[in-house]
């Protein structure tokens, strides 16, 4: 049994009194000690995934339409709140995208930490302060000691992040759910991070969801990659499957997207056209549009989530039948 | 930095402010020690000195039951330091737990938000005078009525400002570490309210002066045997062209008081308005 199960997971959005889908049919594992890679360009459902697995749609347009999500083995929709409270920050835990805002501006990031502990659990504020000092050594934020008691505008934003690494992390969470961590931060400071999450992870244990656009980063620090397009899987796999043998032309599209510094190129590659909007009706395959491989089929009949492999899926109607390699995107 | 030398820094360089909080401290000084710095009893009358012009032993002079004008005026300053402190603390915590709670849950918000928008059709005094022409004539209901109708706009600002921060991602980070629902309100945006109230506790302490006196005056607010500025004006207005005094004294008081809390109000607002704070702080 893996420690997360997804299934089926469907996601609406409320519009005039209709629930259009936005996330559909989503299904995967993460075991312990590993690390997904959830892949896809903006508006593709992948924050929509992990915050249905956090609970977080409640209150907005956005509803869970179905599917399951049993974690540990316990099934999360079943819960009650207050149970259901219990396990978030506690044994799965998530990173944000926006490390500018999401700590609060009136606490002391010390107090932050402190007030995440305590509620799982049952410490005196002195341990808290001391473990909460332990988490920002461990974040490598110099001198812990006194950055305990600074206020969030008075640090970086790598180093916010770090904090906010520090916060997921204080109760020894199972899984760390990671919507894009570094997007906001500087090159330099991403690979930090992402260095500091992984390391992390072989001393912890830790299963980590990765969401990310940028398959490079993915490629360095998945165990499985999840590629997602208009709120479906299109492809999933071991990390050196994907990497070796592409098969969905969207995925193909995304690494050829990644420009190559040591060629001198007129025109930067990119998949052309954009994401369908959510009340695009679409009978066939949504990415047709923008495929170069699309034939008249494509257009009409949408196709299935098949195995070419031993656990590699492709949601394609012709997933062997071209040239794997980088030319999916045409040229732009 | 103190929460004291901060509050403090607000008032330097700013002239007209530090001249409101000193004038603020003298009313605060005048309603405590009132007893100990009237020189006459508020309430003992004597026919015999029955309206005296200003001078000794009547430093504000005498109103027409005789009674001295000094002492009631610092006996009013109890009063206006009272109702301004109560109706201060009813309207933010009616109108903050309105505002807040109609914010935070979409559906309650539907129907507190049409409350308020109704009351907030009506003008504050008319919306007072109603309230107290229901009620008895006392200082408690006084404060509530005042409170109440302050408690409209209150809610207005705390709705906005909660609707706001309830979206921002350190509520959410907040729940992911398993925070309940009153545990972010209080805990997690409640602090960043802090700020907008305390600007509008100033305002609404000056507005409640006004209120107050307006209601004494009108012969709904105050219980007449209770010295209150307002009353004073009430009392004596028939004297204005005998004895003006009368009514240029607590009149100068009402005044004067409301002036320096709207200078403080403004002063607070200048600087701990959250859009400027931002500006230094973001970057």
């Amino acid at each position: 049994m893996a420690l997360l199960e997804v299934r089926d997971l469907e996601v609406g959005v409320a519009i005039g009194g209709k629930v259009l889908p936005v996330v559909q049919g989503i299904s995967f594992d993460v075991e312990e000690n590993q690390t997904l890679g959830i892949v896809g360009e903006s508006g593709c459902g992948k924050s929509l995934t992990s915050l249905a697995i956090m609970g977080l749609l409640e209150g907005s347009m956005l509803r869970l339409t179905g599917g399951s999500i049993s974690f540990n083995g316990q099934d999360l929709l079943a819960l009650s709140p207050r149970a259901r409270r219990a396990i978030m920050g506690d044994q799965m835990a998530m990173i944000f995208q926006e490390p500018m805002t999401s700590l609060n501006p009136v606490y002391r990031i010390g107090d932050q930490i402190i007030e995440s502990l305590r509620q799982h659990r049952s410490m005196s504020q002195r341990q808290a302060r001391a473990r909460a000092i332990e988490l920002l050594d461990l974040v490598r934020i110099p001198d812990p000691e006194r950055r305990v008691d600074s206020y969030p505008h008075q640090l970086s934003g790598g180093q916010r992040q770090r904090v906010m690494i520090a916060m997921a992390l204080a109760c020894g969470p199972k899984l760390l759910i990671a919507d894009e961590p570094t997007t906001a931060l500087d090159v330099t400071v991403q690979k930090e991070v992402l260095d500091l999450m992984l390391d992390l992870q072989k001393r912890t244990g830790t299963a980590i969801i990765l969401i990310s656009h940028d398959l490079g980063v993915i490629s360095e620090t998945c165990d499985k990659v999840v590629v997602m397009y208009r709120g479906k899987i299109v492809e999933s796999a071991k990390t050196a499957t994907l990497f070796s043998n592409m098969s969905h032309p969207y995925t193909q599209g995304l690494l050829a997207s990644i420009p190559v510094v040591d060629h001198d190129v007129e025109w930067l590659n990119a998949i052309p056209g954009r994401v369908p909007l959510i009340d695009e009706v679409l009978p066939g395959c949504a990415f047709h549009p923008r495929c170069s491989f699309a034939q008249a089929s494509c257009a009409t009949s949408p196709p299935s989530a098949d195995y070419v492999s031993d656990d590699h899926l492709v949601r394609c109607h012709f997933p062997n039948d071209r040239p794997s390699g980088g030319e999916a995107g045409g040229d732009a | 930095m103190s929460a004291i030398t901060s509050f403090l820094a607000i008032f330097r360089g700013r002239r007209l402010a530090t001249f409101g909080l000193i004038w603020l401290l003298i009313v605060v000084v005048a309603a405590v020690a009132a007893p100990l710095l009237a020189p006459f009893d508020p309430l003992d009358f004597d026919p015999m000195v029955r309206l005296s012009e200003p001078g000794w032993p009547y430093i504000f002079g005498t109103d027409h039951f005789g009674r001295d004008s000094l002492s009631r005026a610092l006996f009013g300053a109890r009063m206006a330091v009272l109702i301004g402190l109560g109706s201060v603390l009813v309207a933010l915590s009616t109108g903050g737990l309105i505002g807040m709670l109609s914010a935070y849950s979409t559906r309650l918000g539907h129907v507190l938000m049409r409350l308020v928008d109704v009351l907030m059709a009506f003008p504050a005094l008319l919306l007072a005078l109603v309230l107290m022409a229901l009620l008895e004539r006392s200082v408690l209901n006084t404060i509530i009525v005042i409170g109440v109708v302050y408690a409209t706009t209150t809610a207005r600002i705390l709705f906005g400002l909660t609707l706001k921060l309830k979206n921002e991602v350190f509520v959410d980070a907040a729940t992911c570490s398993g925070a309940g629902h009153a545990s972010i309100l209080f805990r997690h945006i409640l602090p960043n309210l802090i700020s907008p109230l305390l600007v509008q506790a100033s305002f609404i302490f000056a507005f409640s002066q006004l209120q107050a006196a307006a209601l004494d005056f009108l012969g709904l607010g105050l219980p007449p045997e209770v010295p209150s500025w307002g009353n004073m004006l009430s009392e004596e207005r028939i004297y204005i062209t005998r004895a003006p005094w009368l009514l240029i004294f607590p009149g100068a008081l009402i005044i004067l008081s409301v002036f320096s809390m709207n200078l403080i109000g403004d002063a607070m607002r200048d600087s701990l308005d959250p859009r400027f704070k931002d500006d230094i702080a973001g970057v």
